[in-house]
């Protein structure tokens, strides 16, 4: 159905698809694997024709096809998932079923409308609700189940879903299987993204993985087995991608008693380490990422007590945090972690302006010693720091991003999602740079919402859940299988 | 991988240096086209005349350079902020002597540079901040000044105005000096690298512990200062100050910072490219005055020559995504 040859796609200096063959049979669940950065995402975006690739050749149906644009992907039977919501609070939720539709004319009556949007939201598990009420009424993982029905309405030959249970719980899961299944069963051809192994083994027949921008020959699912899946998609065995945890942590350093603050819905403590990584694991939502956000000065403490080395710790702006040596580093590098079009010294000096200057003007050889120090540490290139940030890979940047807080000599360092769009190379490194600041007796305090991740990496491990620490514990006593479970459907397995 | 994806390439560096570049050469071109065709373009007399227009202009540009820079885009305010500081310094000239109207006017920047910045930093909106502000500032000009014209009679101040070291206008001393300190003060001192890491990126400005607000205060002080120092040569030139001073010069100001390629969005760029700016407008503007083109023409044309600027600098950058 869909043949996908040679294709290419760089950004810049990055390359995100060297090259890469995919080829999907109608009715068949194709599951599309790798890590965050790999291309995967790039790859559906070239079929949904939101980018072009540099080179390659796509055909559908034995014929060369060009999808030059979103409007050409949906001519050409492609239909599209994708990863980021793209409902329209505002509009209906009939009118979000069928927006795009050029069949649907803008003088259809709203009620014709929900009439026609009924039976593709029953398919999905929306039977019982009103599609004339706005979207924004709903649920974020309503919303995505509505993004499902829309490609139902669209009778797709080619349909991509790009992580759609992301966001979800069990029972909604199982609703967007059961619309997979029954799509396959009709003859569609299904992309299916996901970095959820058991959806994989579940839904799939056969599983195409993509890394560092090269695709492998597809495999027959029922041939796989877990381990085997995962290496391949690392390149390695994951004990390689992660440096040895750390053989002992010291003195208490941060002291985190009943703390309530936006994103939780029940108090969380903790104690963190001198020397040690505590690593929260969490969906987008479930609150892993909401007390460090207090921690960094961005959020108010609703209520309990944080303690950092015996006193006190309330910041109430980033610059509180900085000043008491907590360095943060959020989870969105382009918005504010890196400065694009700075060069890299100026990026690594941002936080310590006022150590490398004196009398109102800047020092340029305090910079510099400062800079290449930095650098070093962190395995940048000390002869590229004339170069802008923003011409660097991805994981160069989150180096930059990462390495310009150790400058401030902070105690703690908070970091959200510490390899997001990195490749498995410098995620690596990353971990092993991370690793190396925590033998110098830097507490890392990070949260992710990649399992293995927060495995590999922490040698403490906590889970969210909804709003609610799960349970927190020695990274000795968890598995994959505990945390994928605590932070998709903990209840089930109490 | 979308992050990498949204990573957009930022513009060069070699884009800045081209701005640069090419400014000063529109500006030999400018004056080589203009010496051949033009006779009295040439001349001791005219050449004093082109660089005493830029200068008034550069002042002003070098000090909204700051504001654009800072990653505030401009401040509407500034022709009005002018009348009323040239207002102010006759007023109290007048009563007292001229260190006391220098002081004052200063003491006024400022103060209304401050003001600003605070109004800037509570809507985050500096375009409609600063247009309320120019408004306050015409109307308060108009006020104090009764609408009428407020004359002045000082030796030294008729100095300032008037007067020629070596030959050259004082005026076009200062303009020189003021883009020689601008351009030190973007790359050594803390406060330009503060500057130009607001507007790079507020967001990693604020989480690297910058100040944004008072960094952005800073700007628009610097740019008050810079009319200020506008005002008072204005009214020491012509020993007179009305409420409709400098009327409809936004755009001049503004025209400069943008023909000298300075980045819209801030973090890019050197104060001397809105110097070099104003020495272009003002070449242009005095090669058609001397061909007899009319007001609207020549309106038009420095309209067409700052649209195509931004259009250059803006295709720049997209070609480096």
């Amino acid at each position: 159905m869909l043949q996908m040859r040679n294709v290419a796609k760089r950004y810049g200096a990055t390359v995100a698809l060297e090259n890469v063959n995919l080829d999907v049979k109608a009715g068949e669940v194709m599951a599309l694997l790798g890590e965050n950065g790999a291309g995967k995402s790039t790859l559906v975006k070239i079929l949904a024709g939101l980018e072009q690739p540099d080179s390659g050749a796509i055909a559908i149906g034995g014929k060369p096809h060009n999808i030059g644009s979103p409007a050409q992907a949906r001519a050409a039977g492609i239909s599209y998932v994708a990863q980021e919501l793209s409902i329209v609070g505002t509009l209906s939720v009939a009118e979000n079923v069928f927006l795009g539709d050029q069949t649907v004319g803008l003088l259809r009556s709203p009620s014709s409308l929900a009439r026609r949007a009924k039976p593709f939201l029953a398919r999905i598990g929306l039977g019982d609700i009103d599609p004339s009420l706005p979207a924004e009424a709903f649920s974020v993982a309503e919303r995505q189940l509505m993004e499902i029905a829309r490609l139902l309405s669209r009778e797709a030959r080619i349909a991509i879903l790009d992580e759609p249970t992301a966001a979800l719980s069990e029972v909604e899961i199982d609703r967007v299987k059961t619309a997979v299944r029954t799509l396959a069963e009709e003859g569609c051809a299904i992309i299916y993204v996901t970095h959820r192994l058991g959806e994989v083994f579940e839904l799939s027949h056969r599983v195409t993985i993509i890394r560092n921008g090269h695709s492998f020959a597809p495999v027959a699912t029922s041939s796989l087995q877990v381990d085997g899946l995962i290496e391949m998609m690392l390149g390695r065995r994951l004990e390689q991608m992660f440096p040895p945890r750390a053989p002992s942590v010291g003195d208490k350093l941060l002291v985190v008693e009943d703390c309530l603050c936006q994103g939780l819905s029940s108090p969380v403590s903790f104690i963190l380490r001198k020397g040690e990584m505590l690593g929260l694991a969490g969906q987008v939502g479930s609150g892993a990422t909401a007390i460090l956000k207090v921690l960094a000065g961005l959020t108010p403490l609703y209520r309990g007590s944080i303690t950092l080395d015996g006193r006190p710790f309330t910041p109430r702006v980033i610059r509180d945090s900085i000043k008491m040596g907590v360095a943060y580093c959020s989870d969105d590098r382009k918005r504010d972690g890196v400065f694009a079009v700075r060069n890299l010294v100026e990026n690594l000096s941002a936080p310590v302006i006022d150590q490398v200057s004196r009398f109102g003007l800047m020092n340029r050889r305090a910079e510099t010693t400062h800079t290449q120090a930095v650098a070093q540490q962190f395995n940048i290139d000390i002869n590229g720091l004339g170069r802008l940030a923003g011409n660097l890979s991805g994981g160069n940047q989150q180096k930059v991003a990462l390495g310009k807080w150790i400058g401030i000599s902070p105690s703690l360092l908070i970091v959200e999602e510490p390899t997001r769009g990195v490749d498995v190379g410098a995620r690596a490194e990353i971990y092993r740079h991370l690793r190396a600041q925590t033998a110098r007796g830097l507490a890392i305090l990070f949260a992710s919402s990649d399992t293995h991740e927060v495995l590999g990496l922490a040698d403490t491990i906590g889970t969210f859940f909804q709003g609610e620490m799960v349970q927190i514990g020695s990274a000795d006593a968890m598995t994959a299988e505990i945390i994928t479970r605590d932070v998709t459907h903990p209840a089930v397995a109490a | 991988m979308t992050s990498i994806a949204i990573a957009r390439k930022s513009i060069g560096r070699r884009t800045w240096r081209f701005a640069s570049l090419a400014a000063v050469a529109t500006i030999v071109i400018i004056a080589v086209v203009a010496g051949l065709t033009t006779p009295a373009f040439l001349t001791v007399g005219n050449g004093l005349v082109i660089i005493r227009a830029a200068s008034m202009t550069g002042i002003v540009a070098i000090g909204m350079s700051y504001v654009t820079l800072s990653g505030n885009l401009f401040a509407l305010s500034a022709s009005a902020l002018g009348a009323l500081l040239a207002v102010i310094f006759a007023l109290v000239t007048a009563q007292t002597d001229l260190p006391a109207g220098i002081a004052v006017v200063l003491v006024g920047a400022v103060l209304a540079g401050v003001l600003q910045g605070v109004a800037v930093n509570l809507t985050g909106n500096p375009i409609i901040a600063t247009l309320a502000f120019g408004a306050v500032f015409r109307g308060l000009a108009s006020v104090l000044s009764g609408n009428g014209v407020l004359r002045i009679h000082n030796t030294a101040a008729a100095w300032i105005g008037t007067a020629r070291p070596l030959g050259v206008p004082t005026q076009s001393w200062t303009f020189v000096f003021l883009a020689a300190v601008s351009w030190l003060v973007i790359r050594k001192a803390r406060l330009g690298r503060q500057i130009i890491l607001s507007g790079a990126n507020r967001e990693a400005a604020v989480a690297s512990g910058l100040r944004v607000n008072i960094v952005t205060c800073l700007a628009l002080v610097m740019l008050s200062v810079g009319v200020a120092i506008v005002a008072i040569f204005t009214v020491a030139q012509f020993s007179e100050a009305r409420s409709n001073l400098f009327s409809g010069y936004d755009f001049d100001y503004i025209a400069a910072v943008l023909v000298g390629g300075i980045a819209l969005r801030g973090g890019q760029g050197t104060p001397l490219q809105a110097a070099l700016g104003a020495v272009l407008i003002a070449l242009l503007e005095n090669f058609m005055l001397l061909n007899n083109v009319s007001g609207g023409l020549l309106m038009t044309v420095v309209g067409t020559v700052v649209v195509g600027a931004i259009s250059v600098f803006h295709l720049l950058q997209g070609k480096n995504r």
